[in-house]
Formats: structure tokens, C-alpha cells, sequence
């Protein structure tokens, strides 16, 4: 089988629409199986995917930076960099990309949390088109992506202006290099004391990241003592939303950890 | 196309034709003898087999070859020439840093690489920056102590 390395994005998206090869971000997913008959697109030397840049709506994420260029960045919102700094260790965070994260297609991915709440959106190209889909409608189920076989994840596009008033958390055996068991990101906007956005996600909990914009518009719009009185209601809206899937650890645990972490983001946010 | 890989080792060039998709961490020890360079669990968890790739720390169990070429690797083979190599060598044996020495090639690199960005670290971030590596003998704190004698008693080398 035949590997390539592209120097651009042109002669990236013509090797994945040969098709056959595999598109290798940090290879930190991918060389665990390390089949060494692979053949594999590198994309580190594509300048197009490699940069973390500002627009005028967006703050676009090369889908090959990586977790410690992310961490390091402050263009990059709060919350984001958190999360790529809490990602395994030093040696995997200056492989790991993002669009690897997301190209994997795991509800594991500690990224994705953080680009569920904050509404990301997903730059995919391939030689026919261009498309930008929210991430919510890339990930269609377990393992199951909207990336057609000559598509490659160009750029994560980060809405300006996230929330700073964020909680991520994510729970595992241990702090560094363990698989979570439960991820979870919160981002409230409340400003007079009136909640103007609230958006939470779980990840690691079911086949694809929960994020629900029906619950979190229970608390958009009210005062913070609203949100109080309804608090209960919006958490028992949750504790019916989620269903664990079994995994490493029972779904009860999962179910417990999820609800704790969002009474205690909510308890954050003053709520 | 990647035909063969190129990339420059420890200073010197060299040449890989054992295909592009083959870890860096097998093309090391197998085919350059570089065997400092330690296999403990081929799935990134233990920080064995970390090398420099372009001053980065990385597990050269999860670079594929094709990854590495033009690029810059330095493991311990090339470090030990190093007076920075000399100053840690010195403060893990001063506090018996090493028992079966499995990690202690990885830990040695992942000190090098946090001194190199943080010369002076606090016990916390030394803790962060060995936190990919694994030692199952000495427990962490002799290493902690030694790579923050290191950081003294090398003074200025970082």
C-alpha cells in the first residue's frame, strides 16, 4: 500500500479522493493498532490545516493542530484550551490533533464536549465541494461519521466569542492517560442576572455526545432566581435524557457522575 | 508517494525502507539499535519509548515513519552526549532516581523537554510533565526530586 505526504490541501484532497488511504493526523488513535501494511495520507506539512486563525465569525482550528499548539493558543476559547491541556499527557498532546479527535469518531473524544456546547462547526472539503455542517450533524451514531470517503475534516470553526463562564470535567481512572469515563462541558452566559445562553454536553456516556438545546432553554431568558425555581425540573429533564450505554463502568455510575457534574456546574454558575 | 524515509537522528542522516506506516519506536531499536529507546506497552500509556521529534516529547510508539521523515528525532542514544544529560545522570543516581531503569530513558527526555520550557519547575509541574511516563519501582517522588536537583544544580545549563 501506498502512503503520501502532501504540502498542500489540493494535493491532500486528490490522494483521499484516489481513495484507499487513511488520513493521519497525529496518528495517536490510529498507531495503536499500528497495522504496519497501512497506508496513510500525513497531513502535518498541509499549511491549510495547520493554523489557528480569526474571521470575522469564527475562530477556525486547523483540523491538524494540535492538542498543546490548541492549549497554547489564546485565540482559542477558554474552555477549549482547558480541555486540550487535561487530554493524556505531554507526548500525546503534541501528536493528537483535533480533527483526529473528531475524525475517530469516538463519543470518548475529550474535544468533542467542548465543540457540542460551544456550537462548532465542521469545515469538510473534498476536490467536488466544500461543506460546513454543525459537529452535532457530523456525528451520526457510534463510529458512524457524515464524512463521505473523499472528505477530510479541514477546520473545527469556533463561534466567536464562547462563554468564559464555562466548567469542563472529565472523570477517569486517573488524571493523566486514562480513557474517560464521563466528560462533561457547560458554558452559561448570564449577564444582569438574567441567563441569556446555557449549552451542556456529556461525552464518553453514549454512542454519540448529548447535547440537548430543548433542556438547556428551560434556563435561556430567566433571572437567576427563575432558573433556581426551575432547577429541579431542567435536572430531572437530564436524568431522563441520558442513557448510559454499558461500557467499562455500569451505567449507573455513569448516570450518577453525569448528574452530579451538572448539579455542580450549575452550582458554579450561581444557579 | 513515500518511497524511503528520510530524517536525521541523534545529528545524523538517516534512511528508513521499511515502509512508512512502521513505528518509529521499532525503526529505532530494530533497525538503527538505538535500543535506549524501551517498548513497554505500544499504545501511548507509558511513556517508555519517548523520544524528541523535532523538540517535542512524543511516544515513538505512535509515530508512524512517514511522520517522522525530515524531521529531527533525538533519543537517549544522542542526549547522553549532552552536559544537560550529564546534570540529570548526576541527580538521579545522587537520589537513587533508577532501580530496573525500564522508564528511566522516557523520564530523562520528558525532564529534558519540561527544563527546557520551564527551568525552574515546581514539584506540580514537574508531576505534569513526567505525567505520561510510568515508573514501577522507585514510585515518583526520588524522580521528582531528582529532575528538581537537576534543575539547581544545573543552573543555567537550561
Amino acid at each position: 500500500m501506498v502512503s503520501y505526504l502532501p504540502v498542500s490541501l489540493n494535493e491532500a484532497l486528490e490522494y483521499r479522493g484516489a481513495g484507499g488511504a487513511i488520513p493521519y493526523g497525529g496518528g495517536t488513535d490510529l498507531m495503536i493498532k499500528g497495522d504496519k501494511d497501512a497506508a496513510y495520507i500525513f497531513l502535518h506539512k498541509v499549511p491549510e490545516m495547520r493554523g489557528i486563525i480569526e474571521d470575522d465569525k469564527y475562530i477556525r482550528i486547523g483540523a491538524c493542530c494540535t492538542f498543546t499548539e490548541v492549549a497554547g493558543n489564546p485565540l482559542c476559547p477558554a474552555i477549549l484550551r482547558e480541555a486540550a491541556l487535561q487530554i493524556a499527557a505531554p507526548a500525546i498532546r503534541n501528536l493528537g490533533t483535533i480533527g483526529g479527535n473528531i475524525g475517530n469518531g469516538s463519543p470518548k473524544a475529550d474535544s468533542a464536549p467542548v465543540f457540542f456546547a460551544a456550537g462548532a462547526k465542521l469545515r469538510l472539503m473534498s476536490l467536488r465541494a466544500e461543506r460546513i455542517i454543525p459537529i452535532k450533524e457530523f456525528y451520526l451514531g457510534r463510529n458512524k461519521l457524515s464524512l463521505e470517503p473523499d472528505e477530510l475534516i479541514v477546520e473545527v470553526l469556533m463561534p466567536k466569542h464562547v462563554s468564559s463562564r464555562y466548567y469542563y470535567r472529565k472523570v477517569g481512572a486517573r488524571e493523566a492517560l486514562a480513557i474517560s469515563r464521563v466528560s462533561f462541558a457547560g458554558l452559561m452566559d448570564i449577564k444582569e442576572g438574567r441567563v441569556m445562553h446555557c449549552a451542556v454536553s456529556f461525552g464518553a456516556v453514549s454512542d454519540v455526545i448529548i447535547r440537548r438545546d430543548d433542556i438547556d432553554a428551560m434556563l435561556t431568558g430567566k433571572t437567576v432566581s427563575e432558573a433556581k425555581a426551575v432547577k429541579q425540573a431542567y435536572l430531572n429533564a437530564y436524568n431522563t435524557a441520558i442513557t448510559p450505554i454499558r461500557g467499562r463502568v455500569s451505567e449507573k455510575y455513569r448516570k450518577a457522575v453525569c448528574m452530579n457534574l451538572l448539579g455542580d456546574f450549575l452550582a458554579a454558575m450561581g444557579i | 508517494m513515500i518511497r524511503e524515509v528520510v530524517f536525521n537522528l541523534n545529528g545524523e542522516t538517516a534512511v528508513w525502507n521499511g515502509g512508512p506506516a512502521a513505528r518509529l519506536l521499532d525503526a529505532l531499536r530494530d533497525g538503527f539499535r538505538n535500543t535506549g529507546v524501551k517498548c513497554g506497552c505500544r499504545e501511548g500509556e507509558c511513556g517508555a519509548c519517548a523520544v524528541i521529534l523535532d523538540g517535542m516529547l512524543v511516544n515513538s510508539c505512535m509515530v508512524a515513519m512517514g511522520r517522522a521523515g525530515g524531521s529531527e528525532v533525538m533519543t537517549i542514544e544522542g542526549y547522553k552526549k549532552t552536559e544537560r544529560f550529564a546534570a540529570l545522570d548526576k541527580s538521579f543516581a545522587s537520589v537513587s532516581a533508577v532501580q530496573c531503569g525500564f522508564c528511566t530513558p522516557g523520564m530523562v527526555l520528558a525532564a529534558e523537554c519540561l527544563l527546557r520550557e520551564n527551568p525552574r519547575p515546581d514539584e506540580g509541574e514537574i508531576r505534569a510533565g513526567i505525567s505520561g511516563n510510568l515508573c514501577r519501582c522507585t514510585g515518583y517522588n526520588a524522580i521528582v526530586k531528582a529532575i528538581s536537583s537537576a534543575a539547581k544544580d544545573g543552573e543555567g545549563l537550561w
